[in-house]
């Protein structure tokens, strides 16, 4: 605990006094128009409403005894003692759970409980947590979630090390909502598992062509030094998949022989493993012929000829092989999977395309993908998958191994290393990727107060029992949604929902991390629309879209999110706002006033977008984005940034002199309306990032960003700006790269968007796609923020 | 003619055609020689009871004898029109004039090809020469590859086992011709192929050991074949074209993947799958010879190949398995087979029957090298080597001088240095009317050729005029036995004594790479009426001691022994009572010419030999002896039946040969004891005491010096040519070793006769109670006078 002192916590703990619950004042509601006071996009970055807890809430006096909204939102900040309550506000009860705002612990450290004394509650299992109260002169506890008295554990007040009484007040989990306990021989069913990579490679011709080996392998031989590999047991294994599988036995150094030998297997009905050794190496044991294997290994497969990819069977020979250790496997595939276990068809039927045929192509097309993940899941396995197809891959298909393992999907669409573009983003993303500290054998489970009890939960992980989400890996740049349920009426106040994800770290320490959100109850609905966290809330009907999309179809999950908008503003004007719309008016309540465009964002996005020209690997991919990004990313994948470089302010493009960080210009509305034919544009979606070129741009303009004299000779597309000496192209740039900086915005993300550039009177694919972010615009097959209010309007006054 | 005359010309016709008969004069009807009578042994038998000259007419043939001073003809032979195909030879009446040929075995007149234009009485082509009864011709059809040698080796051994292996492999590649083909398939647990084409890094393809592929699997699995891959893929500028065959990426011409195949074997580990301590090595033979074999069946039908395998125990995984992988559970015995307590036999000896009729149908060949003191399962796996003319080498290790040396053997070379190995091979026997072929016995399978040669009744491999040998050797030897048809007298008008004729047609693909064909052309007067002295006097007892055993061997392969032994007395008595004089009934006036008289300990031999006494030896032994003998020429083989001994002592110079006999054990005698496997010098009981008490390195000891070295030089002498290379034992009177010479020996001593005190007490006494040669003998005379049989 040295330290405490300097984050300013610890001191004397509260009173006990008799609990006196003094009800304290919530949020106030402040109704506001949406038709006569439009929007402004800078609300966006208003933070949630605030929690207001009754004073002594908590054990210590600590700030940080409850828990920030980077690690856990709450749609209510405010909860209804009753489900009728609930039921009656329309408003969704859920939480936003992202365990880890960045790839690295040293980017954002959390307090970390070392003695291993964990004092839990003995009938619900709750960690001790500010909100917990002390009795019998500190020697029993209460837990806040159930009320049972416990024994405060022997040592809680002892410091082993030093062989000293302790003051448990600086205990980091009285004073800290978020901890992290570690945890002793008791949390492990076995010994902590190393960290594993098995990468699997396609070499089918159209991989190999394309330089996705070449470029993999090159990117994976630089980054070995930046693979978490403290406790030097990390193991690589390397696979490669064409219509056979390769398999890789690397020697230790010193052992004699430092080549690589290649095992080919065809025999794909049962795979199995062709030697019972150096498949699976030491990286600290054999790094060296692991060099030089990567260095090999694109040569290897010069003259790959094969055009079918058996990547079902390879996954299973990865199992096979690494399933006794746990780990992760590492797809880059290319190819679109027509051999052995697990074989795709090639089903996409371009004029399924915006029908309502379109969802099966977003289903499953093989039931190999989610069984094989389950299997994977109950081995300790996460798959991540790297797409690269140039032509239609099964993205449906295949991020359900992803999916169900505490993966991820990431895709490439038409990715070749001629590029230098495509070439960059992905190593640098791939490498970003193979340094993140991930957790491994991870659970997690959410405990509430008495009467709550998590319903539902999303995103990427396997529902191994009605409360327990199991990750074979954990990553550090998803987040969660879990629906809450009022099983009872709540008598307290304050209630609590504690998060705790059990984990290996990459050391191969067993961890417990503990996020305690404490929020006050109300039998108000004003109460509940004044502390609603419209992000939230929006993040919560994301999941429950993709949910629709993949069980019913596009449609009926654009219907679904545009009836819960009117019903939510009919709630409000029917029971807050006493039916009075106000002279033409649209009432809502201030800090839901982003709701009604960030819906509609969410209805235009790739993902859910009505249109026939979307192929469907393409909404898949975004599908499994709008399910997993963490909070702030999915906001702006949802309603981009858009910024106006061409007239930004002086200090814009520049280090800001307190904190040093580079200052982005004002963000503008997604209008096309802000759009100056003379003007320079950024809109960043998170994934993408477009330079707008107006159509009237001054050639000076164009010189200073570009280095080229006249706009016509201005090439559109995916390219990276030059560095130019002069202010207006160092102040662009860095106004480009700051909008990518995620640690910034206290999330944890390897996506490095492409930055394509865009003239209003180039190439007209080009100019239509990013039209496309201008959420605010009527396009394509969807309405106007202006007309998509007066809508709201017409169904809410009927 | 006098029996040594005789014994000369029969030397002399072996010596030029490679070729010994039973029977130098044919009868020319059945009713000339045979005798009436019912045979109710002939249930059992191959041959129907035809022939009543008990002995068969049968022909122990060598197509490949060397014959360095023959000239090998370049030009296509001449052959009768179809269906005979019989080729030109020096029985051939030719009229030049008219230029025209008749053949003599269906008498057709053939023309003269236009090249032959200019023969005269004094310039006739060689092949009518009266000394080429036996030619070779360079054919002008190429072999499709050069020959190709798939290594196909266990590396489930000992280090020390594995790393002589890899020496000996490594060593090989020198003696192979430069454009050889090479391949590498290693085995344990599972079976890799080595693809040495590819340069990159060590690759192989690897099988499952417990699965049987089939070819087309293995095709696929080794991309062999086009599906799967890109058909359009466009060439890489700058990059090599892929190689025309797909099978090219593992078997490689030898001078190209000398340093990748050198470094592959260089590189070899022992199998690393663990093996508990109660468990042997999972092994899967069959698989890696099913995937070999599948490699060669795709991609190289009908081009000359030899799989050589390399086992260094018993499969003990997939199809195949001889022995389960725990070790508590022993491999068969004799004894198990007996009894039928048999788990895995039935089903391994399928799949390698199945394996090897593939094999020779493909025309390539496996070998099999056995380095292990236990059990490798060539009980099962004897197919293999047997119908595609392998070899089938048995040492304890691969770390012995035996595998060492008979290994470099097969690489031998002629003086034109090509390989003395002859790939594809097949051979077709042509008769004259007279004759009709019954069948073969020897490495071989048949190729199911229908023609008027061929006869009804069957003899070993028979209902065929041809057989596909594969490999063949100088040596390979086939046993090729005839009937007699009964029809009338001749009916052709010839001058002089009336012939009957074969003919021999071997094709194969010579190591240099071209095909030839070497043809022997055999004429034997036919007898005159019933009752001929001349069919006697031509009885060839040593080639026909060697014709029977590999009957009888062939016998013992499908029917119980005591049957077979039964069958081999019934027609030496049967022999006896038809060849000898006698009174009948009066077994002392029992006499047999002198052509006859080593025919019966001959067969006395064969009785007590590991041939047809298999309790002594394991299956694999057995299956082994047989291989061999079933290689042989007639000297060697009468070897095997009849082993040799020679005796050294004081007073006389060399060795003397003595008896197979027990009384050829004295105290201060050393023995040499050739059984063909086993070379072994024996000390008598006074010579090891001396040697052991070291007078041979004193002065004035020189003489008894000389008596151990002697056999030891001997010996040397007698290992040069043989091959496989023998175990070499050196034992004294008493001690263990001993037993290999006491269990050859005739019990004349055995401790039942030695209390009368009949024979020298100073002879050893042997406890067995097999019969004696003479209780043999006159249990013989006994039956053959009394005409009982
Ligand atoms: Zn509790
Ligand atoms: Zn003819």
């Amino acid at each position: 605990t040295q330290g405490m002192g300097n984050l300013g916590v610890g001191g004397h703990p509260q009173q006990q006094a008799a609990p006196t619950p003094q009800r304290p004042q919530l949020n106030q509601l402040y109704p506001t128009d949406l038709l006569n006071q439009p929007l402004n996009v800078t609300e966006l970055e208003l933070p949630p409403p605030p929690i207001i807890l009754p004073p002594n809430s908590s054990v210590t006096p600590s700030p940080q005894a409850n828990c920030p909204p980077k690690y856990v939102r709450s749609t209510l900040n405010a909860v209804p003692t009753t489900y009728s309550l609930l039921k009656k506000s329309k408003l969704p009860f859920a939480l936003v759970i992202q365990p880890y705002t960045s790839l690295h612990d040293n980017e954002d450290p959390v307090p970390v409980v070392p003695d291993q004394v964990i004092a839990r509650c003995r009938r619900c299992r709750s960690y001790i947590n500010p909100f917990a109260t002390f009795l019998d002169q500190g020697h029993r506890w209460r837990c806040n979630m159930c009320n049972l008295t416990n024994e405060v554990p022997q040592a809680f007040d002892w410091d082993a090390s030093t062989q000293k009484q302790l003051d448990r007040w600086q205990r980091p989990e009285l004073n800290y909502s978020v901890v992290e306990f570690v945890a002793p021989q008791e949390y492990m069913v076995r010994p902590p598992q190393p960290l594993v990579y098995l990468f699997l490679f396609d070499v089918t011709y159209a991989s190999v062509t394309s330089g996705l080996l070449a470029t993999a392998a090159r990117c994976i031989l630089e980054s070995l030094d930046r693979i978490p590999n403290a406790d030097r047991r990390t193991r690589l294994g390397f696979m490669a998949v064409d219509s056979s599988l390769h398999y890789f036995a690397i020697p230790r150094d010193g052992s004699g022989s430092s080549e690589t030998s290649m095992l080919v297997v065809s025999d794909l009905d049962e795979p199995f493993l062709p030697t019972p050794a150096d498949l699976l190496v030491t990286l600290s044991e054999s790094r060296q012929n692991i060099e030089n294997f990567l260095e090999r290994l694109q040569s290897m497969f010069q003259n790959a000829n094969s055009t079918a990819s058996s990547l079902g069977s390879a996954l299973r020979a990865g199992h096979k092989l690494i399933s006794p250790i746990g780990g992760k496997i590492t797809v880059l595939t290319a190819s679109l999977p027509t051999l052995g276990a697990g074989k795709l068809d090639m089903r996409e039927d371009k004029k399924l395309l915006g029908t309502g045929k379109e969802g099966s192509l977003l289903q499953t097309g093989n039931s190999f993908y989610k069984s094989f993940a389950v299997e994977c899941s109950k081995n300790q396995i996460s798959i991540d998958m790297f797409l690269f197809s140039s032509s239609y891959q099964d993205v449906a298909s295949l991020s359900n191994l992803p999916r169900y393992t505490g993966g991820q999907t990431y895709f490439y669409p038409g990715w070749n290393a001629a590029r230098g573009e495509d070439a960059i983003k992905f190593a640098r993303e791939f490498s970003d990727y193979l340094s993140a500290e991930i957790g491994l054998e991870a659970v997690l489970r959410v405990r509430a107060t008495t009467g709550l009890r998590m319903s539902t939960f999303y995103g990427n992980f396997f529902n191994r029992s009605s409360d327990l989400c199991a990750f074979p890996a954990f990553p550090r740049d998803q987040s969660y949604v879990v629906e809450v349920a009022i099983d009872e009426s709540l008598t307290k106040s304050v209630i609590c929902l504690q998060s705790a994800v059990l984990h290996t770290t990459c050391n191969g320490e067993r961890r417990i991390r503990v996020m305690t959100l404490a929020l006050p109850t109300t039998q108000s609905l004003a109460d509940m629309y004044a502390s609603a966290d419209q992000e939230a809330i929006t993040t919560f009907y994301s999941h429950k879209a993709v949910e629709r999309a993949l069980g019913s179809g596009l449609e009926p999950a654009r219907d679904a999110i545009q009836a819960k908008l009117i019903e939510l503003l009919q709630t409000y004007r029917k029971e807050l706002a006493g039916g009075n719309m106000g002279g033409g008016g649209l009432q809502f309540p201030a800090n839901l006033r982003c709701l009604p465009a960030l819906f509609l964002g969410l209805t235009k996005n790739i993902g859910l977008r009505k249109s026939a020209q979307i192929p469907s690997d393409m909404r898949s991919a975004a599908l499994c984005q709008l399910s997993t990004l963490p909070l702030p990313l999915l906001m702006q994948f949802l309603y981009p940034r858009f910024y106006s470089l061409h007239d930004m302010p002086d200090n814009a493009g520049l280090s800001d002199e307190a904190t040093g960080d580079i200052v982005l210009p004002p963000a503008i509305n997604l209008s096309s309306a802000s759009l100056a034919p003379y003007g320079l544009y950024l809109i960043d979606d998170g994934q993408t990032q477009f330079l707008w070129v107006g159509r009237e741009a001054v050639p000076q303009l164009i010189e200073d960003v570009f280095d080229i004299p006249d706009r016509a000779q201005l090439k559109v597309g995916k390219q990276t700006l030059p560095i130019l000496e002069n202010e207006f192209n160092e102040r662009v740039r860095a106004v480009v790269e700051k909008s990518k900086d995620h640690r910034s915005r206290g999330v944890g993300s390897i996506i490095v968007p492409h930055l394509y550039v865009v003239r209003e009177d180039g190439e007209p694919g080009m100019r239509l796609w990013a039209q496309t972010m201008l959420v605010e615009d009527r396009a394509d097959q969807g309405v106007s923020l202006k007309q998509w209010l007066g809508m709201m309007r017409e169904k809410v006054v009927q | 003619m006098e029996y040594e005359t005789l014994k000369d010309q029969w030397s002399d016709v072996e010596d030029r055609d490679g070729i010994r008969l039973s029977w130098n004069t044919f009868p020319s009807s059945r009713m000339a020689c045979f005798e009436p009578g019912s045979d109710s042994f002939c249930k059992l038998t191959m041959i129907k009871e035809a022939s009543r000259l008990v002995v068969p007419i049968g022909a122990l043939y060598t197509p490949l004898k060397e014959k360095p001073d023959t000239p090998l003809l370049q030009y296509e032979p001449v052959a009768c029109k179809a269906p005979c195909r019989a080729v030109l030879n020096p029985f051939a009446q030719v009229d030049i004039r008219a230029r025209l040929w008749i053949c003599p075995f269906c008498l057709s007149r053939n023309g003269l090809p236009a090249h032959y234009k200019d023969i005269t009485q004094d310039a006739i082509p060689p092949e009518l020469h009266p000394h080429s009864t036996t030619i070779e011709y360079r054919l002008s059809r190429p072999a499709p590859s050069p020959p190709i040698f798939m290594y196909v080796v266990d590396t489930c051994q000992e280090e020390d086992s594995l790393r002589a292996l890899k020496d000996s492999l490594v060593m090989s590649l020198s003696l192979l011709p430069l454009d050889a083909l090479v391949g590498l398939i290693t085995y344990g647990t599972m079976a890799q192929v080595h693809e040495l084409g590819y340069t990159e890094c060590a690759k192989s393809y690897v099988f499952r050991g417990s699965k049987d592929y089939n070819a087309k699997q293995v095709q696929e699995m080794l991309g062999l074949a086009m599906s799967g891959t890109r058909p359009n893929v466009p060439q890489n500028p700058g990059r090599p074209p892929p190689p025309m065959s797909s099978a090219a990426r593992f078997l490689l011409p030898v001078q190209q993947c000398e340093y990748q195949l050198t470094n592959a074997l260089e590189q070899l580990q022992r199998d690393p799958w663990p093996v508990a301590n109660d468990k042997r090595s999972l092994r899967c033979t069959g698989v890696a010879l099913s995937v070999a074999v599948g490699l060669l069946e795709t991609s190289f039908q009908n081009a000359g190949g030899r799989i050589m395998l390399f086992a260094g125990g018993p499969a003990t995984e997939g199809p195949g398995l001889v022995v389960g992988p725990e070790l508590r559970e022993p491999i068969r015995s004799h004894h198990d087979i007996d009894r039928d307590n048999i788990k895995y036999y039935k089903k391994a000896l399928k799949f390698y029957d199945n394996l090897a009729k593939r094999t020779a149908h493909n025309g390539h060949i496996i070998d099999i090298f056995a380095g292990c003191l236990d059990q490798v399962g060539l009980l099962e796996m004897k197919g293999l080597p047997n119908s595609t003319g392998g070899h089938m080498i048995l040492t304890d290790s691969f770390t012995s001088s035996q595998f060492k040396q008979s290994f470099v053997r097969v690489f031998d070379k002629d003086s034109n240095d090509s390989l003395l190995m002859g790939f594809n091979a097949s051979l077709e026997v042509l008769t004259t009317k007279e004759l009709k072929v019954t069948g073969l016995i020897g490495h071989a399978v048949s190729l199911n050729k229908k023609s008027s040669s061929v006869g009804e009744t069957e003899c070993g491999i028979g209902n065929t005029c041809s057989w596909k040998m594969c490999g063949i050797n100088p040596t390979s030897s086939y046993g090729v036995y005839f009937d007699i048809t009964n029809q009338g007298g001749p009916t052709q008008h010839q001058q002089g004594p009336q012939k009957g004729m074969m003919q021999f047609l071997t094709y194969y693909q010579h190591s240099s790479g071209q095909f030839h064909l070497r043809v022997t052309t055999v004429a034997r007067n036919l007898s005159g009426p019933t009752g001929d002295p001349a069919i006697a006097q031509s009885f060839d007892q040593e080639a026909a001691a060697v014709l029977m055993s590999r009957i009888a061997v062939f016998k013992a392969e499908v029917d119980d022994g005591p049957d077979v032994l039964r069958w081999v007395d019934r027609m030496l008595i049967r022999l006896c009572s038809r060849f000898a004089e006698y009174r009948k009934d009066d077994p002392s006036s029992f006499r047999l010419e002198k052509n006859f008289t080593l025919y019966p300990q001959f067969m006395f031999h064969l009785r007590r030999s590991q041939f047809l006494q298999v309790f002594n030896n394991s299956p694999d032994e057995t299956a082994f002896y047989r291989h061999v003998l079933n290689h042989e020429y007639v000297g060697d083989s009468l070897v095997m039946i009849q082993p040799t001994l020679d005796s050294y002592t004081f007073d006389q110079e060399g060795s003397v040969p003595v008896l197979l006999d027990s009384a050829s054990i004295q105290p201060t005698h050393t023995l040499l004891l050739d059984t063909f496997f086993q070379i072994l010098i024996f000390h008598g009981e006074t010579m090891a005491e001396w040697r052991k008490a070291g007078y041979q390195d004193q002065e004035g000891y020189e003489n008894f010096k000389a008596i151990l070295d002697q056999p030891k030089e001997d010996a040397r002498e007698l290992v040069q040519d043989r091959f496989p290379l023998p175990r070499f034992i050196i034992c004294d009177a008493g001690g263990s070793q001993a037993r290999f010479l006491l269990s050859k020996l005739n019990p004349s001593t055995t401790h039942t006769t030695s209390t009368y005190g009949s024979t020298s007490q100073s002879a050893q006494t042997i406890f067995t109670d097999d019969v004696s040669l003479q209780t043999f003998m006159d249990h013989l005379m006994k039956l053959a006078v009394s005409g009982t049989s």
